[in-house]
């Protein structure tokens, strides 16, 4: 029985790229370098969108009242 | 036995781990693609491969979407919005056919690159504004199907039960195949908006000269203008389509080998949605003139009756019935981007190729956010209107980081080697990331400082 399985794995195993094996996908990858430059425009983007989206759930909570 | 399909001679062979239960399912799914390819079966090969393109478009063709078109062109007939829907469907393939390639490169979901690749933070932000946007627009999905159903007298809790049944069914068979077939079933249905408008009879000179043209170009105020230009924008592009696709390709197991198919699957995507959501907007179109810009109101409840009374029952019934489809599949693609995006973050298994007992996180967050959403339109009182007309807009908001992540990951060389993003794509996506993050920032500021009467 697990001589038939190991074969039929065998066969099927190949049909995959070896990353794309669940084992292989669950090894992390490395950090990305993200110069300093590049961290703080990340930063402004996201404080930018976090104020905005404030403000649209600000204006539909009025409209919730109106 | 079949020799390796993508063995190179000469290559060192490492000895490979034992496969799991995730893995064996997709090597099947992959035999037959190999199987298909070494036949030279063409067609049989495409629609091997089709799938998370056509789906992700068609799913954002989904309720609130097409309840603004056709309140676009309830209000304001054939004009630039009907040329403009085609150009952020165009904006939304140059995005999804990166998030595709990611997906197929890297076999990694987005929100596992992001998390590994840029750290917890940006990872858990990345989920966080997934979260947030997909439980208020699932909301806005099961009003949808509720609309589409209060035509034919049913309640609030037929939509909302509808809506899980389908959820638990398409959850059911612990392979991503079948899921994904199932959708794809119930996604050609959108073309039944399509069928509305040419129903309709409208004036197709008309419609061409619009096409052609960009013109009339709407009046109104400034505010209803920006709302509108929000929302259809918010109607194409969205954070849950940058989760979906990718973790869908990877999940489908789509390979660099695809990537003809995967754009082909995608680029075919965004012409059905783009047409489909035309024929909404055409639809529409026919109250423009009958008290058109009224029934909008009970996010669109009263479309499927105007429109029987102006074009007749037939295009009324053929409008809610697409109601019905275009809320149930974006109930499906969205709960499901959840639960990728979920089991991705926190690091365990997130695949229609697991059984839920293996996937337990991602089986749980995709019926979780649909039962919160379900439950959502059974309070009385709930404001269903307001979560409606603010969902595509919320969306837009929050669009722009995901999209630069998306950049960042499909420009990364050390992650995408050749398939990297070239000078001309990335100017491009650049491009739209600006006209997005404009266009939500200008709606989001004009309607606060008119809400707190700044202006």
């Amino acid at each position: 029985m697990n001589a038939t399985t190991d074969r039929h794995d065998d066969e099927l195993v190949h049909f995959l790229e070896r990353d794309q094996l669940t084992a292989d996908k669950a090894r992390p990858l490395a950090r990305a370098h993200v110069s300093r430059g590049a961290t703080a425009a990340l930063w402004a983007l996201r404080v930018f969108v976090l104020v905005v989206g404030a403000m649209v759930i600000y204006t539909f909570v009025v409209q919730l009242g109106g | 036995m079949t020799p390796p399909p993508d063995a190179q001679a000469g290559a060192v062979v490492l000895p490979l781990p034992p496969l799991s239960a995730e893995d064996t399912a997709r090597s099947h799914d992959r035999r037959r693609v190999h199987r298909a390819r070494r036949g030279g079966r063409r067609w049989y090969l495409l629609w091997l491969l089709v799938g998370p393109g056509i789906l992700v478009m068609l799913g954002e063709n989904d309720g609130p979407s097409m309840i603004s078109y056709a309140t676009t062109g309830a209000t304001y007939g054939f004009g630039f919005f009907l040329p403009f829907i085609a150009v952020t469907f165009a904006m939304a393939v140059v995005c999804q056919e990166m998030s595709m390639r990611v997906g197929a490169v890297t076999h990694r979901g987005y929100g596992q690159l992001v998390l590994e690749r840029f750290g917890r933070v940006w990872g858990w932000f990345a989920a966080g504004d997934l979260l947030i946007t997909n439980l208020v627009t699932l909301v806005a999905e099961f009003v949808a199907i509720r609309v589409g159903l209060a035509y034919f007298h049913l309640g609030p809790i037929i939509a909302a039960a509808l809506g899980m049944v389908l959820v638990v069914f398409t959850l059911s068979g612990g392979r991503y195949w079948r899921w994904e077939r199932i959708v794809l079933g119930l996604a050609i249905f959108n073309g039944l908006f399509l069928l509305a408008a040419i129903l309709t009879k409208p004036h197709w000179s008309s419609v061409g000269h619009s096409l052609a043209t960009f013109s009339p170009f709407p009046g109104g105020s400034f505010n209803t203008l920006l709302l509108l230009v929000a929302s259809t924008i918010g109607a194409t592009v969205t954070p849950w389509m940058v989760f979906f696709q990718q973790s869908a390709s990877a999940d489908k197991g789509l390979t660099p080998r695809d990537m003809r198919h995967g754009r082909l699957d995608t680029v075919l995507g965004g012409v059905l949605a783009a047409v489909f959501g035309i024929g909404a907007l055409i639809a529409g179109a026919a109250l423009h003139g009958h008290g058109g810009a009224n029934v909008g109101g009970l996010a669109g409840a009263g479309f499927p009756a105007a429109l029987a009374r102006v074009s007749g029952g037939a295009v009324g019934t053929v409008f809610a019935l697409g109601l019905i489809e275009a809320g149930a599949v974006a109930v499906l693609t969205i709960s499901a981007s959840t639960g990728y995006a979920v089991g991705e973050c926190v690091g365990v298994t997130a695949s229609f190729n697991n059984s839920p007992r293996r996937a337990t996180l991602f089986y749980a967050a995709n019926v979780a956010v649909a039962l919160i959403a379900a439950a959502v339109i059974l309070i009385p009182g709930a404001p269903l209107l307001s979560i409606s007309l603010n969902a595509n807009v919320l969306a837009t908001v929050l669009l722009p980081v995901t999209l630069v992540f998306m950049i960042l990951l499909a420009s990364d060389r050390k992650l995408m080697g050749k398939w990297a993003n070239n000078v001309a794509t990335n100017r491009l996506a650049i491009a739209i990331v600006a006209f997005v993050s404009v266009c939500g920032a200008a709606y989001g500021i004009d309607s606060f400082l008119r809400t707190s009467h700044l202006i």
